[in-house]
């Protein structure tokens, strides 16, 4: 079975609006609109509105940036293990005890795992983190958000940006998502219609598999050298009864073989843990599931000393673009518009590092812009130096040097884990060239059996227990917002039900269901099956801590 | 029409309880807070009471620490046109000494009405409307899910055991509303941007000695070990016994 | 030594049950204080049922009149509770947290001067010390606070103070209330309407989930809360709400309902979290499901294992059969 053949199409028809289309209630101007408060977004406002405060022939601007989320942070989800150097860039007079950052990492371990047993190995060159701190992205997150306001940026948040507003090839902006809408998509009597932003230029911050981000590159067919792939990540923060003292990364076991990924485990403090599997999703088995392979490892020896007695407090899952250099889209900016952080796929896999690069990409999109607009031009040429500014930064040169490391474990871990020592070794110059990459809706999966899964409720959960403790708590009567292939076999809805981690999809005599008010804006199933669309402001999880 | 609307920066109802080392209050580490949901209807109604007369005020004050700046900007952001915050390190548990607080800033006000959420959904103390009101010598209707206002009168029905009491009050006057009273409108961007520049003033707030104190703050009791009675129908006369002479609920 | 004011409540001059409660509470209290318990009612005229403030406990049963308190008056009413706790120098006013107490309450703590310890779970008195419990943040937390307040004024959470037996003279005083019954006037009430019980109020709930296979086999369900004689709701989970079968108004849980009935019976529920969030303050909970592991037999009191289709027709049948 190959997903691609039941996946539908992005609704571009949706997505790419004239400018002034109808169907706006209220319409707003702006100079510059972020759309999607992370740290690519918020780092990038914060840039953008000191630059312009330092430059009186530009005058006040009015900076926005969309949050689809009800809060700041609550659809911010990542491991945390934090490079400062980019909140040190653009914080340069505070003192790190001020930084929105938990513990500094002082010792780490990796471990390779067998159903029962662990082997220590020696941390990978890639994945050691001197001098890196352990970080919740929702603290980040606020704590950006809040620097932002004090410079007078202006953050809506329960805004999603559903579409982009044009002009002939340009983007003059975004249409939000309309709300208070019925199950049957007609008007309740809460209606509100979608607003109309416009602005000089646009960024889209969306963070990974960003929507509006996909469109436009589909749209201007902008293409990248292979495909962007994804990894998908399910996460749970403890309170443990036992302290941790140390950074944790496991490979091997509960991953089958062909399947690319791995464990963490971060102590935010000793006593609250941040836990989480991260598969990538180009795995083999159709059967395999992200979260129970979560809730399997914590029945492993070296977790469970540390979990059992404890409580689990939060749960979330995201995706996160894996394809590194050679998946970069080749160019991130066009006529009004540029695209930051996880939404260009600014990671780097071999480091597990992502943050630093995104809050970078919105610091040069700020410069960009700001010569483009104190040249009153932001043309795609104008912007281009936005994308010259990457290409000679550390992002452009980091994920160079480990440009085929992740495209080497295509074909499993074993080959996979040689190869990727070699390019370690060599600098990344072996094996030479580029390792070609399907997009993982078009990697064939086989059909695997389910296996049993019980959940205890103390240890292991159910995936609506997940959902629970995400915080989610989106209205019941929403519109189904993820569209489906028109004929979807039970083979395949069975897969559904497994990628997803949040148990929108459910197989039943034969057909499949969605209950959409569970999903939580991973993007799993938007790399492998039905696309996400967005729902009303405020839907989706609430994420506080991860 | 000149309305006061007096709201609470209050813990998220989705919250999960902690308690903080000190065991009397709650561990606000990864709290959400937020508008207290009851005094989002009570912002609402304001809104709604003023854009029907076409002319008016809507000035809403808050009694709590200066995060509670935030929870006013909420506020403005829907559509009121100024904030008060009476600011405190902690809000007492005796809401009798913030009804004084409040009282004694809306005392010269002129406003024709001031409006309550009937309880914030942290401290449950359905108390702090009415108290203010006593204070303050004026009429007060509680929990109040339907209202109608027309020259310098009220009328209100509010939820009582097995039905809606309907009730007539003389303005200016104090109500604390309830859900139902109306739906409570999201900030609009052009709100949003216009809260930024509205006038929030911040002022100590004059709270006298409580008389409540707290002791402690405990996690209510565990649910005891529950049993399976048996397998079938079969099981179901000796589920009605327990059901009849253990639990005593039939 | 100093008396307990018990402000007990009528409805079209009968004495509601909840008036039991706050005697029995009230009388813990005097008991704590080496003091009376004195009950005061308002209304109109003679009160049925009120002699039963002896039994539980009062030592005195004043029945405040006045013209103006055939309905809840509620600055009237304030008015004549707090002339006579002045008066009589009491040591201590308890009200019900019911909706009506819970609006007169406050008023009497305010023209008291005083603190008001409201909705609470638990008293004790401890060397003259009142302390009480309240539930703080829906449930999830318990706060013990000490009253330094003369008099405490206090309002019970009904159905918490079980009535007890503790029979005392209940001297009987009428008393004719001074005033009118202020500038908020009470109309009358509008009965809610008849048959539908609410899952939120009902008594007893009876919920299914995905297990009842099709939304028509509810029909199983609806009878069984037919059974109970109008006691009884029928709710359902979030799975079956999002799937159509039944309601948004019928669904019990985290984005439902929250409901705390003395009895809910849970059919074919596996029991997540955001479901147990929405019921488990209920007094028992009994779980019907065939599977054995399923985390609802974790919560529920009583569990029956095995198939619901033939479970809940018996069950229903011996209902009928004890309530016929």
């Amino acid at each position: 079975m190959i997903p691609s053949q039941y996946q539908p199409r992005l609704p571009l028809d949706r997505l790419i609006l004239k400018r002034g289309a109808a169907g706006a209630g209220d319409s707003m101007e702006l100079d510059v609109l972020f759309v999607g408060a992370g740290p690519a977004g918020l780092a990038g406002a914060i840039e953008l509105a000191r630059l312009a405060r330092a430059d009186p022939g530009l005058g006040e601007l009015s900076i926005g940036v969309l949050e689809k989320a009800e809060a700041l942070g609550e659809h911010s989800l990542s491991g945390a293990v934090v490079n400062p150097v980019a909140l040190r860039a653009l914080f340069p007079d505070l003192p790190e005890t001020e930084l929105p950052l938990r513990g500094r990492v002082e010792r780490e371990a990796v471990y390779l795992l067998t159903s029962t047993g662990s082997v220590r190995l020696p941390t990978p060159p890639t994945m050691k983190n001197h001098g890196n701190f352990v970080a919740s992205i929702c603290e980040i997150v606020r704590w950006l958000g809040s620097q932002a306001e004090a410079l007078g940026v202006n953050i809506f948040t329960g805004y999603p940006g559903a579409a982009l507003l044009t002009d002939g090839d340009r983007v003059a902006g975004v249409r939000t998502a309309p709300t208070g809408l019925g199950r049957d998509g007609q008007p309740l009597p809460t209606y509100s219609a979608p607003n109309d932003i416009t602005a000089r230029v646009t960024a889209l911050s969306e963070g990974t598999r960003g929507l509006l981000s996909q469109a436009w590159l589909e749209w201007q067919r902008v293409s990248s050298a292979n495909p962007q792939i994804f990894a998908l990540g399910v996460k749970e923060i403890w309170e443990t009864k036992r302290p941790v003292d140390r950074v944790i990364h496991t490979l091997g076991w509960p991953l089958p073989s062909d399947a690319f990924g791995g464990s963490f485990c971060y102590p935010l403090t000793p006593n609250l843990v941040a836990l989480g599997i991260v598969v990538g999703l180009d795995y083999r088995n159709a059967a395999l599931d992200v979260h129970v392979l979560l809730q399997r490892l914590k029945g492993h020896p070296l977790f469970r000393v540390l979990l059992e007695g404890g409580e689990m407090v939060e749960w979330g899952a995201k995706t996160i673009p894996e394809g590194g250099y050679y998946a970069l889209p080749q160019r991130r900016s066009g006529d009004g518009v540029v695209i930051l952080g996880d939404a260009a796929g600014f990671v780097d896999v071999p480091s597990l590092k992502g943050i630093h690069y995104a809050m970078q990409s919105g610091i040069y999109a700020a410069r960009a812009i700001v010569a483009a607009l104190r040249a009153g031009d932001t043309s795609a040429a104008a912007l281009a130096q936005y994308d010259h500014l990457v290409d000679d930064s550390s992002i452009a040169r980091d994920l160079y040097r480990t440009r085929n490391m992740r495209l080497a474990f295509k074909d499993g871990f074993t080959t996979g884990g040689f190869r990727a020592g070699l390019m370690t070794l060599t600098g990344g110059r072996f094996p030479g060239g580029r390792i070609a990459m399907h997009a993982d809706a078009d990697a064939a999966r086989h059909a695997g059996a389910d296996g049993d899964f019980t959940p205890d409720g103390k240890l292991t959960f159910s995936k609506v227990d997940g959902v629970f403790k995400s915080g989610n708590t989106t209205r019941d009567t929403i519109p189904t917002h993820l569209v489906t292939g028109v004929e979807v076999p039970a083979e395949v809805a069975r897969f559904y039900s497994h990628v997803c981690p949040a148990g929108v999809y459910e197989e039943v005599d034969g057909k499949l269901r969605i209950n959409a008010p569970n999903c939580i804006d991973c993007k799993a199933t938007d790399v492998l099956g039905p696309r996400w669309t967005p729902r009303e402001g405020g839907s989706g999880p609430r994420y506080k801590r991860m | 029409m000149k309305i006061a609307v007096c709201i609470k920066r209050v813990a998220d109802s989705e919250t999960r309880v902690k308690i903080a080392a000190d065991g009397k209050s709650l561990d606000e580490a990864g709290v959400k807070f937020i508008i207290n949901p009851y005094d989002e209807f009570a912002v609402e109604e304001a809104l709604r009471r003023k854009e029907q007369a076409g002319t008016g005020e809507v000035v809403v004050i808050a009694c709590g620490s200066g995060a509670a700046q935030e929870t006013i900007r909420t506020a403005l952001a829907m559509g009121a046109d100024r904030g008060v915050l009476l600011e405190t390190s902690a809000i007492p548990v005796d809401g009798f000494t913030v009804a004084r607080a409040l009282a004694a800033e809306l005392k010269d006000g002129g406003y024709d009405l001031i409006l309550f959420g009937k309880m914030a959904i942290d401290d449950y103390n359905h108390q702090v409307g009415p108290m203010t009101a006593e204070l303050l010598g004026l009429p007060c209707v509680t929990c109040v899910a339907h209202l109608e206002l027309a020259q310098g009168k009220g009328t209100a029905e509010r939820e009582v055991e097995g039905g809606m009491e309907e009730v007539e009050f003389p303005l200016p006057a104090v109500l604390t509303v309830d859900k139902g009273l109306n739906e409570p409108r999201y900030p609009a961007l052009k709100g949003i941007m216009a809260a930024k520049k509205k006038p929030l003033e911040v002022k100590p707030a004059t709270l006298g000695a409580p008389g409540l104190e707290v002791l402690a703050m405990t996690p209510p009791p565990e649910r005891k070990e529950g049993r399976i009675v048996g397998e079938g129908a079969s099981a179901i006369p000796a589920l009605l016994k327990l059901l009849r002479e253990e639990a005593k609920v039939l | 030594m100093s008396h307990v004011l018990a402000i007990l409540e009528q409805r079209d001059g009968s004495l509601r049950k909840v008036s039991h409660e706050v005697v029995t509470g009230a009388r813990r209290l005097a008991d704590g204080l080496a003091g009376e318990v004195h009950a005061l009612v308002c209304a109109a005229g003679p009160v049925s049922g009120v002699d039963a403030a002896g039994r539980h406990g009062a030592d005195k049963v004043i029945t405040a009149t006045s013209a103006a308190f055939a309905q809840y008056a509620p600055e009237g009413f304030a008015r004549a509770i707090v002339e006579r706790a002045q008066a009589g120098s009491y040591g201590a006013v308890v009200c019900a947290a019911s909706a009506q107490g819970k609006d007169l309450a406050p008023r009497l703590a305010a023209r008291l001067g005083v603190p008001l310890a409201a909705d609470i779970t638990d008293l004790t008195v401890d060397g003259g010390t009142v302390v009480v419990t309240r539930p703080v943040y829906a449930g999830k937390a318990l706060l013990k606070v000490k009253v330094t307040a003369d008099p405490v004024v206090v309002s019970l959470r009904p159905n918490v103070f079980t009535p007890v037996e503790r029979p005392k003279a209940g001297a009987a005083e009428t008393i004719a209330a001074s005033g009118d019954g202020g500038r908020v006037v009470v109309k009358g009430i509008k009965a809610a309407a008849a048959g539908a019980l609410d899952v939120a109020e009902a008594p007893i709930v009876v919920s299914g989930g995905r297990g009842l296979k099709e939304p028509a086999n509810f029909k199983l369900l609806e009878e069984l809360a037919q059974a109970f004689g109008g006691r009884a709701a029928v709710g359902a989970s979030r799975a079956v709400v999002d799937a159509g079968w039944r309601p948004h108004g019928d669904q019990v849980g985290q984005t439902g309902k929250t409901v705390s009935p003395s009895l809910y019976i849970a059919v074919g529920i596996s029991g997540a979290i955001q479901h147990l969030a929405g019921m488990r303050t209920a007094k028992v909970i009994v779980a019907i499901n065939k599977d054995k592991d399923a985390p609802i037999f974790k919560v529920a009191d009583y569990g029956v294992v095995g198939d619901l289709f033939e479970i809940v027709p018996a069950l229903t049948s011996e209902v009928r059969r004890l309530t016929s």
